[in-house]
């Protein structure tokens, strides 16, 4: 039985990114089903799925087109307010498959969906699966088939998890998806959309206050619009902040269509790097932007807590509000010690992994999806941060900061420490 | 519309009936998946998974993967796994991926016993199909492939073949081992829940089988022609609070929503089962059918029975109230969860 498989910070830059072992590339092995995954194998079982996440265009509603395996963990969340009467399924049986014919009864189970509801809904979502990513279904015409026939908008959500590590995943298409009914308008010079999450920023972030200071007028984002005629004024943009690369494709597409141009950023850990961030941001928009105040309160709550626990060690997994590795870093950087991560190495995260390796060496990286991590053996740490975590260290203190607002900037840090201090305390 | 869902959530489908059989004997378990799958069966279907560690695994197959087939990559992963983890056996559950591209299953199997040494098992589940339809495939493939040899019989020694979470909302093996001595059923041996690998290779040594589901009764049959083991028809697995609740309205005009076996079992309890009729979304056989039970093949089989019959009270799982309200019922409703729709367990 083989043991865990891991490698240091420092064994795995020292080989290179091209010289990553099979067991930390996801497509060379089978991909481990633990509790630990399951944010990887069902994105739609924690957080936002793209079943879920097509629903974020206010008022709409999904019809689900494919077999019924598909849409079986959709008890999970369909009966909860917010979703009430907003799932239908078209479910497919194997002459469906073979002939196509559901793609001819699409049409009709939107009338029927329309004939049940009360009141009529903003959009009709239609979500499709791997099955028609392999019959190579043009949703594209049906939607248009669906619009013409019953006056309402109609976009296709592609749930293709055959393709989540092609460069346009489906949860970066499902952000196109949701944007895609804005229509051009007079774009007004103070507006501004933040994009990127599903569910807004914490209230108190003070990426708000920073921009009202610098004169925007109204920051709007997806998720706090609660109404269609809300969701519309998203096009006045004069501009769009992104803070998630996965958005990256919806704010191209909104460039393209709208005029409306983007500045991105990441939502990161390091108080030096937020402000370096905010720096650039400010001359990005010509403006001046003083987060000092944010960032000596950021960093005397780091301080508060490293005086009050020391150099305690953390494990840190990867289903949480950010980039487990840039977290780890942030701590290593801080003086904590990090043991462990649970991580999935990509292009962007290897670059913190660099900067960790000279920090921490021997930090130990695990891949959650190898299947020797059904062998794996509890490392010694004092407190965890990640919900995958939670999984393996259940008798340790730690949080899953996986909450559904998201934490972004001085803010976050500050609520992270918050949070750690609550379960140590 | 047929197969439109307005009301319920799509049920629980046969890759997680086949999984579910499998679940607790100690193979390699392998979703022929994109990841979705294998989400949705550990996530939703399995309950066990949150407390008990089992080699499930997704193939994480990718659009080239099913374009090329690439069946060689996958005998090479499950080859890898095997040598990290070892394993009695390694369960390829197909999904819709592969049905679509038509995967040679047998083929799989024939390779990954000869690159593994092992017994390897690859079973057509559909994705399309319900949980019951896996579990049946995967029953009868469970004796098939490991009861091969006759041991004598031990007198009195009984097992209950059909027992999975999804059939029966339970996930502990203890609590169906309780019900079933309260039953009389005494060291009954469940397969699949609570015993091992080892139990299914010995299991002619049982003197009677007992058959909790239809989608268990091609597995009986099969060990009843192959050992000599008869079996009957039982299901001790009823909450006993719904059957006291349910006794209250003997002699009224009943509907019972439930698996069959469960449904006819609880039939019985109430008495007066000319009044009661009892429906199910899933397999139904007809042996064990009485003249009036329904067949449901979706939501419209379920909004027209019910509007065009005067049922006293409906005993089903809470998912279906809001249809059956939208069909005019408003009249009395206990709440008897089947795992299969809503994924509701009772322990």
């Amino acid at each position: 039985m083989s043991k865990a498989f891991y490698q240091t910070a420092k064994e795995i830059i020292q080989n290179g990114y091209d010289s990553l072992t099979a067991e930390q590339v996801s497509n060379k092995h089978l991909i481990y089903s633990s509790p630990a995954t399951l944010s990887f194998n069902s994105p739609g079982a924690k957080g936002y799925g793209v079943k879920r996440a097509g629903l974020a265009v206010p008022e709409s509603v999904m019809l689900l087109v494919s077999p019924s395996c598909c849409g079986r963990n959709t008890s999970l969340f369909k009966s909860s307010p917010e979703y009430k009467s907003r799932f239908f399924f078209q479910l497919l049986d194997d002459t469906d498959i073979v002939t196509g014919r559901h793609l001819m009864k699409i049409n009709d189970a939107c009338g029927e969906i329309l004939s049940s509801l009360e009141k009529r809904p903003s959009a009709i979502m239609i979500c499709i699966t791997c099955v028609d990513a392999l019959l190579g279904t043009d949703m594209e015409r049906i939607c248009r088939k669906v619009t013409e026939t019953h006056s309402i908008p109609c976009v296709a959500c592609y749930m293709y998890a055959l393709t989540r590590e092609k460069r346009l995943s489906p949860m970066a298409y499902v952000r196109t998806s949701v944007y895609s009914l804005l229509e051009k308008q007079k774009r007004e010079s103070k507006d501004m959309n933040i994009m990127g999450f599903f569910s807004p920023l914490n209230d108190r972030s003070e990426i708000y206050p920073l921009l009202k200071n610098a004169g925007i007028e109204n920051i709007r984002e997806l998720a706090r619009c609660k109404k269609f005629e809300d969701y519309k004024e998203l096009s006045k943009a004069n501009f769009n902040l992104l803070l998630n690369p996965e958005a990256r494709h919806a704010a191209q597409d909104m460039q393209k269509r709208l005029n409306i141009p983007f500045i991105e950023m990441l939502r990161l850990y390091r108080i030096d790097k937020i402000h370096n961030q905010y720096m650039l941001l400010g001359n990005a928009l010509g403006i001046n932007i003083d987060d000092r105040k944010y960032y000596e309160e950021a960093e005397k709550r780091i301080a508060d807590f490293k005086n009050k626990y020391g150099e305690i060690r953390f494990a840190v997994g990867e289903i949480l509000n950010g980039d487990a590795i840039e977290i780890a870093l942030m701590l290593a950087k801080e003086g904590f010690r990090v043991e462990c991560v649970f991580a999935t190495i990509g292009e962007l995260n290897y670059r913190f992994l660099k900067t960790l390796s000279e920090v921490s060496p021997e930090t130990k990286i695990y891949s959650n999806l190898s299947p020797t991590m059904l062998n794996y053996e509890k490392d010694d740490i004092d407190c965890y941060i990640g919900s995958d975590c939670l999984y393996y260290f259940p008798d340790k203190p730690g949080i899953e900061w996986c909450e559904e607002t998201e934490p972004f900037g001085y803010r976050g840090v500050i609520d992270l420490f918050d949070a750690l201090d609550k379960v140590l305390r | 519309m047929k197969k439109f869902l307005k009301y319920m959530s799509p049920f629980a489908p046969d890759q997680s009936g086949a999984c579910g059989v499998f679940y607790e004997l100690g193979g390699l378990i392998v979703i022929c998946d994109a990841g979705g799958c294998a989400g949705n069966i550990c996530g939703f279907d399995e309950p066990r998974w949150f407390d008990k560690k089992s080699a499930v695994f997704s193939a994480g197959l990718r659009d080239m993967d099913a374009i090329m087939g690439r069946d060689d990559k996958l005998i090479e992963k499950l080859s890898t796994a095997y040598e990290q983890l070892g394993g009695n056996f390694a369960l390829i559950v197909s999904t819709p991926v592969p049905a679509i591209i038509a995967t040679d299953l047998r083929s799989l199997e024939i390779m990954g016993e000869k690159k593994l040494g092992i017994p390897c098992i690859a079973l057509d589940s559909t994705g399309t199909n319900y949980y019951d339809s896996g579990e049946e495939k995967a029953w009868l493939r469970l004796f098939e492939t490991f009861a091969k040899e006759s041991f004598e019989k031990i007198e009195k020694k009984t097992a209950i073949i059909g027992a999975t979470p999804i059939e029966t909302g339970f996930k502990n093996a203890d609590s169906l081992k309780k019900m079933s001595e309260e039953c009389g059923l005494h060291n009954v041996t469940i397969y699949s829940m609570g015993s091992t690998l080892e139990d299914v290779k010995k299991a002619s040594e049982c003197e009677k089988n007992i058959v909790i589901s239809p989608a268990g009764l091609k597995a009986a049959n099969f060990l009843k022609n192959k050992f000599g083991i008869p079996y009957e028809i039982s299901y001790p697995f009823i909450p006993k609070d719904i059957v006291e609740e349910a006794k209250k309205y003997s002699g009224k005009n009943i509907l019972i929503i439930h698996s069959q076996f469960a449904a006819n079992e609880l039939r019985k309890e109430i008495g007066c089962i000319e009044k009661i009729k009892c429906a199910t979304f899933f397999l139904q056989d007809r042996d064990y059918s009485l003249p009036g039970d329904i067949k449901l093949n979706g939501e419209d089989d379920l909004f027209e029975s019910v509007k065009n019959q005067n049922f006293d009270l409906i005993i089903a799982d809470s998912d279906t109230l809001p249809l059956l309200k939208a069909a005019g019922f408003d009249k009395d409703f206990i709440d008897y969860p089947e795992f299969a729709l809503s994924g509701r367990i009772f322990d």
